[in-house]
């Protein structure tokens, strides 16, 4: 797997971990 | 894999920030943008409706009432002697209270309309005759409302009411309001409010508005 296409999934992975975090803070109470 | 990230660790940042701010937009942002339009979308025409009232309304008391009293007998007498469309309208006008008699004038002749216009207006969109204010449920506004309604849903007891079944048929139709019922309860809402249990409402939901 080439560098670049590991940094993308690292970049993936910390995305859904933030749309993740969003939703603990901001969407799980409404 | 930990060179990658030391190396790469300011675009991992960012995407974290970029994610969470993109939940924010969704969680909260897009919410509110959705009441400011149902809002705009709720007061739209009344304020037309109610200067149509004004426009309507016959001018002659707000005219004779700046007229000095010989000046107001004088119209009165012209317009009596040509038999105009609204004579007794303007005899009731010659009294110095003509300020006041809004409803003379509607009762005289052309001031039919605007009565008509002014029975009309005060109902607020929220209050519906025959029916509960079903906005006082936090998270159903106007526009939600309005679709309850064109399902013939109009009061707590309706809504406190509902099976899973019920809420899966109606939730079908609330388009992009889809999946509201379940996440804002509005079933145990609709029972608390029903039984006007206000503490236990406020304890489970917040302060009522």
């Amino acid at each position: 797997m080439p560098i670049w296409m590991e940094v993308l999934v690292l970049m993936l992975l910390a995305y859904a971990v933030g749309l993740g975090l969003g939703w603990a803070i901001w969407g799980r109470d409404t | 894999m930990a060179e990658i990230v030391q190396a790469n660790w300011l675009l991992i940042v960012g995407a974290l920030v970029i994610g969470l701010l993109v939940a924010w937009w969704i969680f909260v942002a897009s919410r509110r943008t959705t009441v400011q339009l149902e809002d705009t979308d709720d007061s739209e025409g009344k304020p037309a409706k109610r200067n149509q009232a004004l426009i309507d309304a016959p001018p002659a008391a707000r005219k004779d009432a700046d007229l000095p009293a010989g000046k107001v007998s004088q119209a009165a007498e012209i317009a009596a002697s040509a038999a105009s469309p609204g004579p007794a309208s303007a005899a009731a006008n010659t009294d110095a209270t003509a300020a006041a008699p809004l409803g003379t004038d509607a009762e005289a002749g052309d001031g039919t309309p605007m009565a008509a216009a002014l029975n009309k207006t005060p109902a607020p969109a929220a209050t519906p005759s025959g029916g509960d204010d079903l906005t006082r449920i936090k998270g159903v506004g106007p526009k939600l409302v309005a679709l309850l309604h064109d399902m013939d849903v109009r009061s707590f007891a309706d809504i406190a009411a509902w099976s899973d079944a019920d809420i899966d048929r109606v939730d079908a139709q609330l388009g992009r309001f889809q999946g509201r019922i379940r996440r804002d309860n509005w079933v145990e809402q609709a029972r608390l409010l029903q039984t006007g249990d206000k503490a236990a409402y406020e304890a489970k939901f917040g302060r009522t508005s």
